[in-house]
């Protein structure tokens, strides 16, 4: 085969591209646009002004890297709150199991994946840094 | 056995079995919700139904329909699946169906049924219970609205604990479980009911939220509280106990628990304990480091002719043997456990009369009784397992009863039960006024004659006639007389007895007038006879065992606090024991303490002993260390550590360990290879090994060598105008002054108090709950009064176990103490 032959099949589709649509991303100036059933950081939902998680302790249970740690309390009125809600985003392994298994619907994955940080401490997330704001 | 076929399986059963109990025999699952082994059958909730082909295919429930010979049993038709799933869907209807934060979830038969049977909707519709929940309860709460009507905790309060708390209120769809008049619970705590709750009516609030089941480790102990040794299995969680639960197979007691061990465990994990070694520079207790602490203390055992030793009972048997070794190594034989009088019934009184240091008899042997004697209705609250052990022998196998007791109890108010209320104090000549009825009647077995002593016996009786008697312990001729005849004339009886540091009476003496009297009837040494003496603490029995006390001339524990306020010992070991609390005569307790150069204390907490201390050692609990406790009828049971110990703190075992190394010694074996040592020196231990243990339990069995020893009695407590008799004892909740850390028992039994009768209190105008002086020559103390209907007039009772209000400040080890009582 011609040597040049290829070089200029490949300058042509060079040449191509210079007038289509651009694939990559300006990000941080351009944002992606996260689908609906993206798998991101969880968010606990909020109804009546609270966490609607009442610390069953299912979704440490179904976790299966172990990184979601509940602790329960009592309020005031005697119903059951989650006194201490984490999640370590680094062992997280974003498999929604969690979601699945919540027998009140009180946790969802949002599409927040900017999860990047400074200290190993600030990836396990808090409850108030996981409520849905 | 009786031949019958199940789902097309021939089998066979014994022949007072149910339905039920052949199927589970052989292997075949049948779903039941309100059936419990230990209770009587009930039938209530239907899930149990069988096809029985003789009764035309009609369903009916297996629970309660005894077995016939040639039955054909079907367990699982279409039509039985059918009838279940309508059972639970009837009882889902009103069910609140709150799962997620109920406590029960993940250990439910409801929920694990609803699974089982995929009962996933329901036909019927009607409202939510909605009954009031108690929450006010320290300990249970109640939530009737998720109750199954299953009764059974009505019956185990009821049918094993005998107290019954809880009964069916209303009727039809109100139906409702509830306690007198609809008020709380004020019972005994002992969590059975919460334990077999089929679903999460009855939880344990303690451990409320704490965790999920299935998240617990779950870790076999044995109790640590009280000589019953009852088995447990405690919930661990990140290395924290945070509940006991209940396992219905565990020990002779099949999984029943008193409130110190259903409730009291939270000692283990308590941040209160001691986490690092402290040593007393300048006058006040530092934290220092283990080498320091370690090695200040083998410079003070070193060469030690002036050093003693007290130990608690509740160290294991291969840390008994190893104090021994060290102290024996430091050059001292002085040294002894439970305030030196605790033990005595066993080392002196059943020592000379049969023998050997230990009770021939077993708690095995209560039910297999035709009659029991219990000395001091206090049995049931120094050991409520025991209690309910004599419960259910009376109820359920028709065994009599006679209590012979300072005042009434729970044990005077089980059906037929007699109790003889006598003078305090007045327990051996009773039992001496029986042994002389028995011989004067000639009701003495033939093997009695043989047995060396009893010419002398029956001439030291002479003086207690049953008439004679009347005027020292008010029981009259006529009743001592039938108690006799009665006891000798069962084919077997029990004579049952507490011993422990509140019962300074329960003498040596006690003890052989006791052991007179089943020798004197051959009551011994055959199943269900003999003298039961339930020692107080988890492992009382193998302090005995393994010769822990004061033998051959050395001192014994009151004797050593006497040495070191004279200052013949100057330096004290006291490892786990708090005598400042426990041991009679505080004053005196404080002088010695005071008087002593160097004092030692091994302790989990800062008790005002350990406070008094130069150096103080951080050890653990029974439930982080390996090792062998003796139960009061010798069984032999391994515990293992079911949390880590803290990093700073060590068994009593590696401090002994060490401390042998300090001063020179070999370094001491492993506990297991401590034990086989054990096994090959105790009596009754051979055969036994760590390996062996872990497995299953097992008796040390006890070789007996009768004798008649005539007992010493104590001259009688006269107690003057407008004085009170002050007897001591534990209180049901408590056991020792470890459970002031078992919350659980704080919670309902905070504080102590004096108990008086309704007489003396009408006429010193006392009422319930009003603080009175309490005082007796020794001192004063200010106590909550109690007034009961079970305590005889002129009768006062106070528990020890108090830190805040110890009763050894008015109280100087005497068996009754006269006292004044004022507002
Ligand atoms: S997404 Fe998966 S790994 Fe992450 S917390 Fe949920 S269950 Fe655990
Ligand atoms: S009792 Fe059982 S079925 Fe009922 S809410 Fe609790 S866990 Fe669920
Ligand atoms: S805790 Fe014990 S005494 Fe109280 S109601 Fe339950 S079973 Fe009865
Ligand atoms: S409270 Fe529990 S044990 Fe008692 S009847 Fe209801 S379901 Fe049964
Ligand atoms: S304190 Fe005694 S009776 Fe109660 S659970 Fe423990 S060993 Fe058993
Ligand atoms: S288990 Fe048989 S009727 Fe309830």
């Amino acid at each position: 085969m011609n040597p040049i032959t290829p070089i200029l099949h490949g300058m042509k589709i060079t040449f191509e591209h210079l007038f289509k649509k651009p694939v990559t991303l300006q990000y941080p100036d351009e944002r992606p646009k996260v689908a609906q059933r993206f798998r991101g950081l969880h968010g606990l939902k909020v109804s009546h002004n609270k966490a609607k998680c009442v610390a069953c302790y299912l979704c440490p249970t179904v976790c299966p890297a172990k990184c979601i740690r509940v602790e329960a309390g009592e309020d005031a009125n005697h119903d059951k709150y989650a006194s201490v809600y984490e999640i370590d985003m680094l062992r997280c392994i974003f498999c929604g199991y969690c979601v699945e298994a919540c027998p009140v619907d009180a946790l969802k994955m949002t599409g927040e994946f900017e999860l990047a940080n400074y200290k190993r401490s600030d990836f396990v997330y808090s409850k108030e840094r996981l409520l849905e704001k | 056995m009786v031949n019958l076929t199940i789902d097309d399986k021939q089998v066979s059963a014994p022949k007072d079995s149910t339905i039920y109990d052949a199927a589970k025999l052989n292997g075949i699952k049948i779903p039941i919700l309100c059936h419990d082994k230990k209770l009587k059958p009930f039938g209530a909730c239907r899930m149990c139904l069988v096809e029985v082909e003789q009764m035309k295919g009609r369903q009916i429930p297996a629970c309660t329909t005894p077995i016939t010979e040639g039955m054909i049993i079907r367990t699982d038709t279409p039509d039985i699946i059918k009838a279940r799933k309508l059972v639970l869907e009837l009882l889902l209807l009103n069910h609140p169906l709150d799962c997620p934060v109920c406590d029960k979830g993940g250990d439910c038969d409801l929920q694990n049924l609803t699974y089982d049977y995929q009962v996933n909707s329901n036909r019927f519709v009607d409202s939510k219970f909605q009954h009031e929940i108690d929450y006010n309860n320290p300990l249970i709460e109640r939530d009737m609205n998720r109750c199954v009507l299953c009764g059974k905790c009505v019956r185990i309060c009821d049918e094993i604990v005998g107290f019954g708390a809880l009964t069916f209120i209303d009727r039809g769809i109100e139906t409702k479980i509830g306690c007198e008049f609809e008020k709380g619970l004020n019972c005994e705590f002992c969590g059975s009911c919460v334990s077999v709750c089929p679903v999460g009516s009855l939880l344990a609030r303690p451990f409320k939220f704490k965790s999920r089941f299935w998240a617990l480790n779950k870790q076999n102990s044995v109790c640590g509280y009280c000589g019953t040794g009852c088995n447990l299995t405690l919930g661990v969680k990140d290395n924290k106990v945070l509940t006991t639960i209940y396992d219905e197979n565990q020990g002779f007691h099949k999984g029943q628990l008193c409130v110190r061990g259903r409730f009291g465990y939270q000692f283990i994990s308590s941040d209160k304990r001691l986490t690092k070694p402290m040593v007393r520079k300048n006058g006040v207790l530092t934290e220092s480091t283990w080498d320091e602490a370690l090695e200040v203390v083998a410079g003070r055992l070193k060469g030690g002719t002036d050093v003693a030793a007290l130990a608690t009972a509740r160290l294991t048997n291969e840390e008994f043997t190893l104090f021994k070794k060290l102290l024996e190594k430091a050059g001292t034989k002085n040294f002894d456990h439970s305030a030196g009088y605790a033990h005595a019934a066993l080392t002196d009184g059943f020592a000379r009369s049969f023998g050997t240091s230990a009770s021939p008899a077993s708690i095995l042997d209560v039910q297999k009784s035709d009659l029991l004697l219990v000395i001091k209705t206090d049995t049931y609250e120094t050991h409520p397992v025991v209690g309910f052990e004599i419960n259910m022998a009376v109820k359920n196998k028709g065994v009599k009863l006679t209590v012979l007791s300072d005042k009434r109890g729970k044990l005077s108010k089980l059906p037929n039960a007699k109790t003889l209320v006598h003078t305090p104090g007045s327990e051996i000549v009773i039992l001496n006024a029986l042994a002389k009825a028995i011989l004067d009647a000639k009701l003495t077995d033939g093997s009695a004659s043989i047995i060396p002593g009893l010419p002398e016996l029956e001439l030291s009786l002479a003086a207690y006639g049953a008439d004679a008697v009347y005027s020292q312990c008010g029981i009259s001729a006529a009743d001592i007389n039938k108690l006799a005849s009665e006891y000798a004339a069962a084919e077997k009886a029990l004579i049952i007895f507490p011993v422990g540091q509140a019962y300074s009476g329960h003498t040596a003496e006690l003890a052989t007038a006791a052991a007179n009297l089943a020798l004197l009837t051959g009551k011994y040494g055959k199943e269900g006879c003999g003298v039961l003496c339930l020692s107080e603490k988890n492992n009382s029995q193998g302090a005995v065992d393994m010769g822990f006390y004061a033998q051959n001339g050395s001192m014994n524990a009151l004797q050593i606090l006497d040495a070191c306020t004279s200052g013949t010992v100057k330096t004290l070991f006291i490892a786990g024991e708090n005598p400042l609390n426990s041991y009679p005569d505080k004053d005196k307790v404080k002088s010695a303490l005071n008087a002593v150069d160097f004092l030692v204390v091994s302790e989990l907490f800062m008790t005002e002993t350990a406070a008094m201390a130069d150096v103080v050692l951080p050890v653990c609990s029974f439930a982080e260390k390996e090792g062998t406790f003796t139960s009061a009828d010798r069984r032999v049971q391994y515990v293992k550590p079911a949390v880590r110990k803290g990093i700073q703190t060590k068994t009593d075992y590696e401090v002994f360990s060490d401390l042998i190394c300090c001063l020179g010694g070999q370094i001491p074996p492993s506990t297991a290879a401590q034990f086989d040592e054990i096994a090959g020196r105790v009596p009754g231990y051979q055969g036994l090994s760590h390996a062996s243990l872990r497995i299953n339990s097992a008796f040390a069995p006890v070789s007996i060598t009768p004798a008649f020893v005539v007992p010493k009695v104590p001259a009688p407590v006269t107690t003057g105008q407008g004085m009170l008799a002050m007897v001591t004892g534990s209180a049901l909740y408590h056991s020792g002054t470890l459970s002031q850390f078992g919350e659980g028992s704080m919670y309902v039994c905070p504080e102590a108090y004096v108990e008086l009768s309704r007489t003396d209190a009408a006429a010193l105008k006392i009422a319930d709950n009003d603080l009175v002086n309490v005082s007796s020559n020794a001192g004063k103390l200010q106590l909550k009064a109690k007034v009961t209907a079970r305590m005889p007039s002129g009768v006062v009772f106070v528990p020890y176990h108090f830190s805040a209000a110890p009763v050894n400040t008015i109280w100087n080890g005497a068996a009754v103490t006269p006292v004044s009582l004022s507002k």
